[in-house]
């Protein structure tokens, strides 16, 4: 029974971990942008396709194949970003909704076209399972959570010490004095695009091996699983958004196993409507950002 | 129709009363020029109108923006479903109750939901999208889960000894035309009315709009609940004419195709919503465009509106309009 | 000047964190009454104004409107039921509606009271939505808006807003408006049309006010009496001349 506990909330910790990754990028662009990527999860999709592609097609080895998928969404953001999230600047926050939206629609539904809708074998990754403290999981999925770590540490150093993260940090403070400092917000919004859809493809080649499955409606599952914790991680605070993640991941997994499979994807949202409701802002403060 | 009046009443005829009893005619005599696909383009186009008109009231004249307009769809649907399959009531019964469901649900939905500023808002209606697919899905001894609910009857009507099945597409057409005008002739009553002036005084100036006495929360409130329950009717005529329904009918897509149409056709306008589902479903719908590619085109229709469309594509018609010699 | 004050507020107080933003000011407003309200930037003057309209709620205190307590109403209730309506420092119009429209919102003043009033159906209704637009076209010509009168409000000048906005608060019969700067950031050749405007409604309509106002002139050719707050609290209260004259005053002025 214990024994099952545990083990349930390290599958826990790695899907967290996933999610992690995947929306620490989501709330940092809402940090410059004051604007939800409702696209956030097509890149995720888009950098599993990277490495599905490299793999398939191109016969490439795993490693090679998680650097392809994220090299090609990042690419694929800084057209995003340059064409379509810098005129966002400044914009209303409904204009952000719709234009996100949209590009939702427009990145799955190619993907779709080009490769077809159905569902398709990943074949890659470390699956030998390891034990770890009388627990045997993957290795793959001992390495998400050394990655999730890995990105969390490194964000952190980089907001703390690089420029652009220090450019990064400001903007999400106050835009307006940026402007007046000569920070050029227009680019440091497109570099945290591109960083945020890179650490979302990220996450999606190294999750491919444990769901084994790639289709291309995926992102748009792992939009609505980042959504609410994004929103009680406190919009824009980088370690409320771990946090959040860690305990969506484990709720889910306890749900999966104690209340049924089925009501797992429901997890996030109905939580996240309570904690709305209980607290309109949040669980962690947005002022408190990264 | 248009809210912003120009300044000189534009010279030219006034082509309203032609160019209104031209339309008439001609949907009165659709079934007549198109042909059967085409006519049940037009009916889905019509079956969405339905929610556009409330998404409409909400987005458009209220200025909330909202994604749970498929959720009250796919609630409406599903009650018009399980009353005709499990009670057997008629479609005029279940129409109704569709829509009053549907709105009377919006309220507890709607209390929390509007206490939270724009983005948290937004994500909440979404919140009721996804909730309900869940429901929909689990709740498999009322609901059927994933099998969904089939064998719907077509709308039966009986009036003492006459009775008569709306069977055929042409029959359905004009019943989804007679639902349609008698929601296009509701909304019209509504925002020309002094209510729909304080939603307007709302959308612009939340603050100022509370400071001239208007109760912007109970306002807020009830157009949610009657814009839900537009949406219900929609469902319900959605459940009666393709005779099954599935947890499908709660897609984020639909939500999303809602609001393409209102924002796309003019938000706060009426004539610019039923272009709008006629344009983005009906013609979407007859050319037979693969699903993926009418999704990328709605992608950037989304994109082109935000950018440079914010008041829908009804302007380029409009000096179309003036053009030809009309006056707006 | 008999009676009950119009307006009358005691111990008011607000705090935001540990900023006592409002320290318990006691003021009234006579009837038919032009009373002022100065003081130096961050004295309390707009945070007293959103406590006593009921855009915000206050901490402790009373306002009392025509001898009933309406504390902890919220802005629209007190402007339906007290009339007693407020302008905003920024100026404001519902941008996208014509002038007209505008005044018309502003008279309408009603919660929900019948399906046939709420969506304007039968001839009693329609008869009151014809008598607002009535008024609304005196008051737009009274105002000198009438040449711009079909034309979007938020297409017009900072100045004419405003008189949009003064002129709105005229159409539902006010008891007593509370003005928030009303002349800033106006054309100087306005500011003697909005003093007309508040001497009009006052004489003519019998309008009390209460004014926020930085343009010193203003207050003395308007009002009988003034309040100056300084920190949150009362420093003084007299006529425009003794609160010149006023060393306490000069000094918070001086000081701030």
């Amino acid at each position: 029974m214990l024994f099952q506990l545990s083990e349930q909330i390290v599958n826990g910790l790695v899907t967290g971990s996933v999610y992690a990754i995947v929306a620490v990028g989501m709330t940092m662009i809402f940090g410059v942008l004051r604007a939800i990527n409702f696209a956030h999860g097509e890149y995720y999709m888009l950098g599993t396709f990277g490495a599905w592609v490299a793999i398939e097609y191109f016969d490439l080895p795993y490693p090679l194949s998680v650097a392809i998928g994220v090299i090609a969404t990042a690419l694929i953001a800084m057209v995003v970003g340059q064409l379509v999230m810098r005129r966002m600047v400044g914009m209303p926050a409904e204009a952000g909704v719709l234009a996100t939206l949209g590009l939702a629609l427009i990145l799955q539904n190619t993907v779709i076209l080009v490769f077809g809708g159905g569902y398709k074998f990943f074949n890659g990754g470390y699956i030998e399972p390891v034990t770890v403290f009388g627990i045997s999981l993957a290795e793959q999925r001992l390495l998400i959570i050394v990655i999730c770590a890995l990105v969390f540490v490194g964000l952190e150093l980089m907001v703390t010490h690089s420029r652009i993260g220090k450019a990064m940090r400001a903007v999400s403070q106050n835009i307006e004095c940026c402007a007046v400092v000569g920070i050029e917000v227009r680019k440091v919004v497109v570099a945290t695009f591109v960083l945020g859809a890179a650490l979302a493809a990220l996450s999606g080649v190294l999750t491919a091996p444990v769901n084994v499955s790639v289709y291309g409606g995926m992102g748009e599952l792992i939009t609505f699983k980042t959504l609410p914790i994004i929103i009680m991680g406190g919009l824009g605070n980088v370690r409320g958004t771990f946090f959040a993640a860690m305990i969506l991941g484990i709720a889910e997994s306890l749900v999966a196993t104690y209340v049924g499979l089925q009501f797992r994807d429901t997890v996030g949202f109905a939580t996240l409507m309570l904690v709305l409701m209980w607290r309109p802002h949040g669980l962690f403060s947005a002022q408190a950002r990264y | 129709m248009s809210l912003q009046e120009t300044s000189l009443p534009a010279p030219g005829r006034d082509l309203r009363l032609p160019f209104g009893l031209a339309l008439a005619a001609l949907a009165a005599s659709a079934p007549l020029l198109l042909g059967s696909y085409a006519l049940h383009a037009v009916i889905i186009s019509l079956i969405f109108l339905l929610p556009a008109h409330g998404l409409n009231l909400l987005v458009g004249y209220t200025g909330l923006l909202s994604l749970a307009q498929a959720a009250f769809f796919g609630v409406g649907a599903y009650v018009s479903a399980l009353m005709a399959v499990h009670w057997g009531t008629p479609f005029y019964l279940n129409l109704p109750a569709a829509g009053l469901v549907a709105g009377a649900l919006a309220l507890p939905l709607a209390i929390p939901a509007l206490r939270l500023r724009a983005t948290s808002f937004v994500m909440c209606t979404l919140g009721f999208v996804i909730i309900g697919q869940a429901i929909a899905k689990n709740w498999i001894s009322v609901t059927r889960g994933d099998m969904g609910l089939s064998a719907i009857p077509k709308p039966h009507f009986a009036i003492g000894p006459a009775s008569f099945t709306v069977n055929g597409t042409t029959e359905f057409y004009y019943l989804a035309l007679a639902v349609a005008a008698l929601a296009t002739a509701i909304v019209w009553m509504i925002v020309t009315s002094p209510a729909g002036r304080n939603m307007v005084a709302i959308r612009e100036n939340e603050t100022l709009a509370e400071s001239v006495g208007i109760p912007t929360w109970h306002y807020k409130l009830l157009v949610f609940m009657v814009s839900a329950a537009f949406a219900g009717v929609g469902g319900s005529v959605y459940a009666h004419y393709l005779t099954v329904v599935s947890p499908l009918t709660f897609q984020m897509s639909y939500s999303t195709l809602m609001l393409i149409i209102v924002l796309g056709g003019g938000p706060g306008t009426i004539s610019g919503v039923i272009l709008g589902s006629l344009l983005f479903v009906g013609l979407s719908e007859a050319l037979r465009i693969a699903p993926e590619l009418r999704m990328i085109a709605y992608g950037f229709c989304l994109l082109a509106l935000v950018f440079w469309f914010p008041k829908g594509f009804t302007p380029l018609i409009e000096r179309f309009w003036t053009a030809i010699g009309g006056r707006s | 000047m008999t009676g009950l004050p119009i307006l009358d507020i005691a111990g008011l107080s607000k705090s935001y964190g540990a900023v006592k933003a409002v320290n318990g000011v006691d003021l009234q407003v006579h009837r038919g009454e032009i009373c002022g309200l100065i003081g130096p930037n961050g004295s309390g003057k707009s945070t007293f104004f959103d406590c006593s309209s009921g855009l915000t709620r206050p901490n402790s205190g009373t306002v009392k409107l025509d001898g009933q307590e309406i504390t902890g109403w919220s802005l629209n209730r007190i402007a339906r039921e007290g009339r007693m309506l407020r302008s905003f420092q920024k100026t404001v119009t519902f941008g996208a509606l014509n002038v007209e429209e505008n005044l018309v919102i502003a008279g309408q003043m009603f919660t929900f009271p019948s399906i046939a009033a709420t969506f304007g159906i039968g001839a009693r209704s329609r008869a009151r939505i014809d008598g607002l637009r009535e008024r609304a076209r005196e008051l737009i010509r009274i105002s000198g808006l009438w040449e711009v009168r079909n034309q979007p409000a938020g297409n017009l000048s900072g100045g004419q807003q405003k008189l949009i906005q003064f002129a709105s608060m005229l159409m539902p019969e006010p008891k007593l408006i509370l003005l928030d700067e009303p002349m800033a950031g106006i054309n100087p050749k306005l500011i003697e049309r909005v003093v007309d405007s508040v001497r009009y409604a006052n004489d003519q309509l019998g309008v009390s006010f209460l004014i926020i106002e930085h343009n010193i002139d203003v207050i003395i050719s308007l009002c009988r009496r003034v309040v100056v707050l300084d920190q949150g609290r009362k420093l003084a209260e007299g006529t425009p001349s003794e609160i010149v004259d006023n060393q306490a005053v000069r000094e918070a002025y001086l000081g701030g």
